[in-house]
């Protein structure tokens, strides 16, 4: 097992942006558009479905999923599959400094991934189920992570992860003790989340056009991560959590003394208030009456994600001949993965589909 | 004394007349040669220019477009006409580059 970050592969060098970008504008065009997806909300059962989306860029993979039988799981399958395969694709003719960019933002998803293999364990979920959860969009390969996930237990997954030289392998093991100490699972994930953003903000550090666009979209990721864990804390115990310590650094227009500021806000409406001179003010003022509907904190999780999801595809209408294409189309990619997930999971709960297409992420 | 001067200066009229006048006659033709052979040696040049940079400048531009088709072919096969049509328009500026050597050398 080697560590991913770091493996190179073989890809045009150099910084030419010409032929990967007219191949990920090719591969744009395929994207399902919004009456696409609407129009399978309306879809009868998840047979008929099935048989929209077979005449789309996931008819293979659906082949393959639905050998194990046409179930909104087996879909589901397929669509998770189809999407680590396009990202692996595009991974694969990018060019040596897009590479390199690419693979530092998608490390999210590694991110991702083990901390849902570090709270399977922690909950003693089944191997299985700890894989339906997987996404290995990032530079863990599925097999890695399977064979994390049958560990079947925390210590023994950092000491594998230490043991392969995984490069988030001495955030684990310092987190670990941590976990250890308090039995917090939020300190191993905090662990994880802050090497990956001071990895991730170290490797994006140099000039030029193309870092910076990678800069600011991993700026609003990490802004996006401090603002849903301000929120969150709306519902904690703040005389036994020390909130300065969950901020991330490297953030776009979240400082750290904002981010204390915000923390030890008393409710909703004053955070809301003292952001109004960010980027994020509005877009979060436009959410409370959402909010006030449910009375869930989760409206405003969607809203940072979805601010986050538009900043990704707006890098895309800038320099046609740098990195800003291939990360809009990863992102559009993701998305639509999502909402085509969305609507499988909402056919075979038998969802309404006014409610579907409003879950939907239309950006 | 006057005869003697008077030798000395018809003798250097001759020999002015003689060598000199002539000299001089030459170094002009030969000046106007030279003139005549640096103008060939720059219009030469000029057309050379013209045509290696722009078969230069169509190369590029045909490297860059290639590569950006070939991109495109992979994805979409569909609009080879089109990439094709697009890898071939560089080559005016080689035929402009050409016409305007021809040009500049006649």
């Amino acid at each position: 097992m080697t560590s991913s970050m770091k493996t190179r592969k073989t890809s045009p060098g150099g910084k030419d942006y010409g032929y990967s970008n007219a191949r990920i504008r090719g591969m744009r065009s395929r994207l399902l558009g919004e009456p696409f997806l609407k129009g399978l909300t309306a879809a009868p059962d998840t047979s008929a479905l099935i048989q929209d989306l077979s005449g789309t860029e996931y008819g293979s993979d659906l082949d393959e999923a639905l050998i194990h039988g046409r179930t909104a799981a087996s879909v589901d399958e397929a669509l998770k599959n189809n999407l680590v395969r396009t990202y692996r694709k595009v991974q694969g003719f990018l060019n040596d400094e897009a590479s390199y960019i690419v693979s530092t933002l998608l490390g999210r998803w590694d991110v991702f991934n083990v901390k849902t293999i570090l709270r399977g364990n922690h909950m003693h979920l089944s191997a299985q189920e700890i894989a339906d959860g997987l996404l290995p969009a990032g530079a863990l390969s599925l097999v890695e992570l399977e064979a994390l996930t049958i560990l079947g237990d925390i210590k023994a997954v950092v000491d594998t992860a230490v043991t392969w030289g995984l490069p988030y392998a001495p955030a684990m093991r310092e987190g670990y003790a941590e976990y250890m100490r308090s039995g917090e699972l939020a300190d191993l994930e905090l662990a994880l989340d802050r090497y990956y953003t001071h990895l991730a903000s170290s490797r994006l550090a140099g000039r030029g056009l193309n870092a910076r666009v990678a800069r600011e979209i991993l700026g609003v990721q990490i802004d996006t991560m401090n603002l849903v864990m301000v929120f969150r804390l709306q519902k904690a115990d703040l005389e036994s959590v020390k909130v300065e310590e969950f901020f991330l650094d490297g953030g776009k227009s979240i400082s750290q003394d904002l981010y204390n500021e915000l923390a030890h806000m008393s409710d909703v409406d004053e955070v809301i208030d003292r952001l109004k001179g960010t980027p994020y003010g509005h877009t979060l003022d436009a959410a409370v009456l959402k909010y006030l509907e449910e009375n869930s904190i989760s409206v405003f999780e969607r809203t940072l994600e979805d601010f986050h999801m538009r900043k990704a595809l707006a890098v895309g209408r800038g320099d046609p001949l740098g990195i800003g294409i291939a990360i809009a189309y990863l992102w559009a990619k993701q998305n639509e993965v999502t909402n085509l997930r969305i609507i499988v999971k909402g056919k075979s709960v038998g969802m309404p589909m006014e409610r579907v297409r409003r879950e939907l992420i239309l950006v | 004394m006057i005869k003697n001067r008077l030798a000395k200066w018809v003798f250097g009229s001759t020999f002015v007349a003689a060598w000199l006048v002539p000299a001089i006659a030459f170094a002009e033709e030969a000046a106007a040669e030279s003139v005549e052979w640096q103008t060939a040696a720059a219009k030469s040049m000029a057309a050379g220019l013209a045509m290696g940079l722009s078969a230069l400048a169509a190369g590029y531009a045909q490297a860059k477009i290639g590569s950006a088709g070939a991109g495109t072919l992979a994805e979409r096969p569909e609009v080879s006409i089109w990439i094709i049509t697009l890898q071939a328009l560089p080559e005016i500026i080689v035929l402009l580059g050409f016409v305007s050597a021809i040009m500049i050398s006649g």
